[in-house]
């Protein structure tokens, strides 16, 4: 009997304890982010979608295109398509393509990629209709030059070094055009500059000059288009340089535009409607 | 220390605000229904109707307990529903449902409307009939059994004096006892193994728990001499020491007797002491017994019944991890809402069962000789504060002819929702605390435990109310 009455007491103050500790939580803050309103804080470390980074500082694309991830990569989801290109007998990438359906996010390929180009971002909101569009191509995983130097800040990677001699002295005219920050190449070359400014450094000035280039059709869109389409052939025009320079300088064009945001691609499409138009009037 | 003071504070205002819509709208319908239909069909607006407007008035009188429970039960659901998610997160550091209408008020009414437009689907090889009268037979207890504790709850108020019945609590417990049948059928006839387990679970634990269930209301009913739910209510006025938790009565003689020996009330408290405890030593033990019984029947009165409206840590037939939440395995659309109403619905009804047995209905928890001592006005501060409102005069003559607010009955109504939704927040905070029973432990305790110490709390109450003098 006693032994039942003292059980039963136990049993009641273990009950108490419980619905005590229970009611103590009342005073904790709840612990739930409201996620799609206030963005988690997450680590540098954070290993969300991939992606490749290009030099801040000078824009190039930071892939050499040596397949190390492709190797290490355990679910072979990394598929690198590239060529030896003749003239300068260095690999050239021509297509990057990570399947992030089969990722495991294992973050391998970010370990041993020599230059710090690929790199797991913090974006995790990937979510898609079908699996193909889960196949992310070279444009879709290259990131513009800010996001690179966010993630090479947060991350505290060291910045690339500029590349060789041969390399720099190639990519200087393709500094000039894409950032229009330096004077020598503006002055030297004027529909360089035009150029630049109609397709302006970053992401967020493109959308803003395509757009004013769209509502200034009529007056300013003959000029703009003249100045544009002429800008490889102007700088290879100069003569000083060689040709392979001039080459590069197109292929650096094509991946800063190819880097830009879907909007200024969308824009810039019925300006090349306009072309043909101001032609003719010409 | 409090550092999650926001979130109680969107608790608390979640809270006030549905607790005024409920009763703001069944207030208004049952005073439209009630009140002001009948003296308008009395008026010189209906003179054709003649006869008949005596008669359509006495019905619409008639019905207003009715009409008062069907308009109570669905928005007190959806309250509660939310009150219980909202509860439930606080005590898990969670926000609950924060995104429907401002800070998550209308999501249970979101949700109320989302099952009504579900498919009502009815699994192959079920028994159709069966299947779809179970969440009626179900529900329909909660209602019609609810009924007679209107009036004590309401403090016999005149509108909700036609539900009283001189046996009201036997009719209650006869009609809590049915919902049973109907998870018995539901879970048989939904031609599904995990619902007749559930169902089968259900009728033992009803059965087993029963029991101690009614033995403790016998007891209090014993201590009261009454079945009458509101005479019980009306004995255990003036204050926490004349409730029923704390010995049915046998404290109102030292409630009294501190009325009249310290704060000079009338009467002798010499010939008071005597009168209630007459028999010395034996009345001081009496008195003891009697308190420490009626707060140990009440702890079983609140388990019991926790058992059977399936909560947890009873929720055997629904458990959702063992059953796939048993007996409404197969239910969807408006049948499962129909079994949800019901579970919020009961759950509200126990938890007035046990405010009006134990914990003294609509009276103020306050000894009536405290209120005179700190605030010597308070009671007639309060019937001017109706009655004669400077300025206000026309509104309050207005409030005043059409009964629109009865002070007596308001401020009891006031404690009655407080005491109510305080037991239905402490039911909270056990589904919160609790892991569910295994069944055999279910019927250990039920029968090894609970009965026999409900029968010997019987006989100990039954002997020591001969020894004080106490309600009844």
């Amino acid at each position: 009997m006693g032994n039942i009455i003292s059980k039963a007491m136990g049993g009641m103050h273990q009950v108490w304890r419980g619905l005590n500790t229970v009611f103590g939580h009342t005073y904790k803050e709840p612990i739930t982010v409201h996620y799609p309103d206030v963005a988690p804080h997450l680590a540098p470390q954070f290993r969300g979608r991939l992606a490749l980074t290009v030099n801040p500082e000078s824009g190039e694309h930071l892939c050499i295109s040596c397949r190390q991830c492709e190797r290490v990569c355990p679910d072979k989801c990394i598929e690198i398509t590239a060529h030896k290109s003749p003239e300068t007998n260095k690999l050239e990438l021509i297509d990057f393509k990570i399947d992030h359906g089969l990722c495991m996010f294992c973050g391998l390929c970010t370990e041993v990629c020599p230059t710090a180009c690929i790199i797991n971002t913090n974006d995790f909101e990937m979510a898609d209709y079908t699996r193909e569009s889960l196949i992310y191509d070279l444009k879709k995983l290259t990131l513009s030059q800010e996001e690179s130097g966010f993630y090479f800040d947060i991350k505290d990677v060291p910045l690339p070094k500029p590349k060789p001699a041969k390399a720099a002295a190639a990519a200087k005219p393709a500094d000039g055009a894409a950032a229009a920050a330096k004077p020598a190449a503006a002055a030297a070359a004027k529909p360089a500059d035009g150029a630049a400014v109609a397709k302006g450094p970053s992401t967020a000035t493109g959308t803003l000059d395509a757009s004013e280039a769209v509502a200034a059709k009529d007056a300013a869109s003959p000029e703009a288009a003249g100045a544009k389409a002429p800008t490889p052939s102007a700088n290879s025009a100069e003569g000083s340089k060689p040709e392979t320079a001039a080459k590069a300088v197109g292929k650096v064009e094509a991946k800063t535009e190819e880097a830009k945001a879907k909007p200024a691609d969308k824009v810039e499409e019925p300006k090349s409607e306009d072309k043909p138009e101001s032609k003719e009037e010409k | 220390m409090i550092s999650n003071s926001n979130e109680i504070g969107k608790f608390g205002q979640i809270s006030l605000v549905w607790l005024s819509i409920i009763f703001g709208v069944v207030w208004v319908v049952c005073w439209l229904v009630g009140i002001a239909l009948p003296a308008l069909l009395q008026s010189s607006y209906c003179e054709g109707l003649g006869s008949s407007a005596q008669m359509i008035s006495e019905i619409c009188k008639a019905v207003v307990p009715a009409v008062a429970l069907l308009v109570f039960i669905p928005i007190n659901a959806m309250f509660m529903v939310l009150f219980e998610r909202r509860g439930l997160a606080l005590f898990t550091m969670r926000r609950g449902p924060c995104r429907v209408g401002p800070d998550g008020f209308l999501q249970t009414a979101a949700d109320a409307v989302k099952l009504l437009f579900k498919e009502d689907i009815t699994p192959r090889g079920a028994d159709i009939a069966m299947f779809t009268l179970a969440p009626i037979i179900f529900f329909a207890p909660s209602v019609f059994g609810g009924l007679p504790l209107l009036a004590a709850v309401t403090n016999n108020h005149e509108l909700f004096q036609i539900t009283n019945l001189p046996t009201g609590i036997f009719y209650i417990l006869a009609a809590s006892s049915i919902p049973t049948i109907g998870i018995v059928m539901g879970g048989w006839a939904s031609n599904n193994k995990y619902s007749l387990v559930g169902g089968l679970r259900s009728a033992a634990q009803a059965i087993s728990y029963e029991l101690p269930l009614v033995l403790s209301l016998v007891t209090v009913c014993v201590l009261a001499q009454s079945l009458d739910v509101v005479k019980i209510a009306n004995q255990q006025q003036g204050g926490i020491l004349n409730w029923n938790i704390l010995g049915g009565g046998a404290l109102s003689g030292v409630d009294k007797f501190i009325a009249a020996g310290i704060m000079g009330h009338q009467g002798d408290a010499g010939t008071i002491l005597a009168q209630y405890y007459p028999d010395g030593v034996w009345s001081i033990l009496a008195t003891i017994v009697l308190v420490a019984s009626c707060i140990m029947l009440c702890g079983i009165y609140l388990t019991g019944a926790c058992a059977e409206i399936n909560r947890i840590p009873f929720d055997l037939p629904e458990a959702e991890s063992e059953l796939v939440s048993g007996y409404n395995t197969e239910y969807s659309g408006i049948k499962f809402a129909i079994f949800f109403l019901a579970e919020f619905t009961n759950l509200f009804i126990v938890s007035s069962i046990a405010v009006v047995m134990f914990f003294g209905a609509g009276d103020n928890p306050i000894p009536t000789w405290v209120l005179n001592f700190f605030w010597p006005a308070f009671s007639s501060a309060v019937v001017t504060f109706f009655t004669t409102t400077a300025g206000l005069s026309a509104i309050t003559s207005f409030v005043q002819s059409m009964h629109i607010i009865n002070p007596e009955t308001f401020f009891a109504a006031l404690w009655v929702i407080a005491k109510v939704y305080t037991w239905v927040f402490i039911a909270i905070l056990v589904r919160g605390t609790l892991p569910r029973f295994r069944i055999d432990q279910l019927m250990d305790f039920g029968w090894k435990r609970l009965v026999p110490l409900t029968l010997l709390l019987f006989i100990l109450v039954v002997f020591a109310r001969e020894a004080v003098v106490c309600h009844g």
